[in-house]
């Protein structure tokens, strides 16, 4: 099999923002949601929201990972920028798989403290797809 | 309170989210094996003609390195204590060439003054045949 890795750079770049945006959009419309009082009439919009959005962004990770393995040659970890990038991307992808496949069968029959579990990973996932995607900058502009 | 169905789904989650780090792992060890790339350069920047198809250019390369990089890089250029691996570089030709000549501060020193371009040409083509 013989492929342009050209091909991957531009693939990569144009799927990786699309599962950082989603998470981060899934963070916020579910916090909101949960801080937001049941008269305020918003809660199970944002909810909802905050619902397709982690599926989508959970989904969105697969190209991501696939076009980055064929960008680095199928390298795992690599060095420097690479292997920072590595280091919060495995992390975030699993963590973010688990959590989409959980909010996709739970939906909105959630407990308090399962959602507030949720929640927290749902903000770590969050935090570590940032500073996975600060250090895919690193190496655009190191590069 | 759906604790049952939480601790199910939770459990479905860790399975899926093992699978599919696996899958991913797998697909790179796959791409490592069996997927063949047409160029080298996949940052944009192009050299003159293909430097890794030059026998020639990379055994210079290769003696250039052996006499200033393998101290450090390590013969085969898999890293040592204080470098780190050169194999599979992702970033540019251009980034290699200027490292090389310039050095990084407190960490390697520059060849601008000991290698000239084509020299350096030779060493990135050496680099990029690393596999």
């Amino acid at each position: 099999m013989s492929i342009d890795p050209a091909l991957w750079s531009k693939l990569h770049g144009a799927s990786t923002h699309f599962p950082v945006a989603l998470t981060m959009a899934a963070a916020l419309f579910d916090s909101l949601g949960f801080i937001l009082p049941e008269r305020s009439g918003h809660k199970a919009k944002l909810h909802a929201a905050g619902y397709y959005a982690i599926i989508l962004g959970a989904l969105g990770t697969f190209p991501a990972v696939l076009s980055g393995l064929f960008l680095t040659k199928g390298v795992v970890l690599g060095h420097d920028a690479l292997l920072y990038h590595h280091l919060f991307v495995w992390p975030a992808f699993a963590v973010l798989v688990a959590l989409g496949v959980w909010r996709a069968l739970v939906g909105e029959k959630f407990s308090e403290r399962g959602f507030r579990l949720y929640l927290v990973g749902l903000l770590l996932t969050a935090g570590l797809m940032a500073a996975a995607g600060y250090w895919g900058g690193e190496l655009i502009l190191n590069s | 309170m759906n604790s049952s169905l939480e601790a199910k789904a939770l459990g479905l989650a860790l399975i899926v989210a093992s699978a599919s780090l696996g899958g991913a792992w797998g697909s790179a060890f796959f791409i490592q094996s069996h997927v063949t790339f047409v160029s080298s350069d996949f940052q944009g920047e192009s050299l003159p003609g293909d430097i890794t198809s030059s026998p020639v250019l990379i055994a210079q390369g290769r003696e250039f390195f052996t006499m200033s990089c393998a101290e450090c890089h390590g013969d085969d250029a898999l890293g040592g204590d204080e470098a780190p691996n050169l194999h599979h570089l992702v970033i540019s030709n251009a980034r290699i060439a200027k490292t090389i000549k310039k050095g990084i501060k407190d960490e390697m020193p520059m060849f601008a003054k000991k290698y000239d371009a084509h020299q350096i040409l030779s060493l990135i083509a050496y680099l990029r045949s690393l596999h």
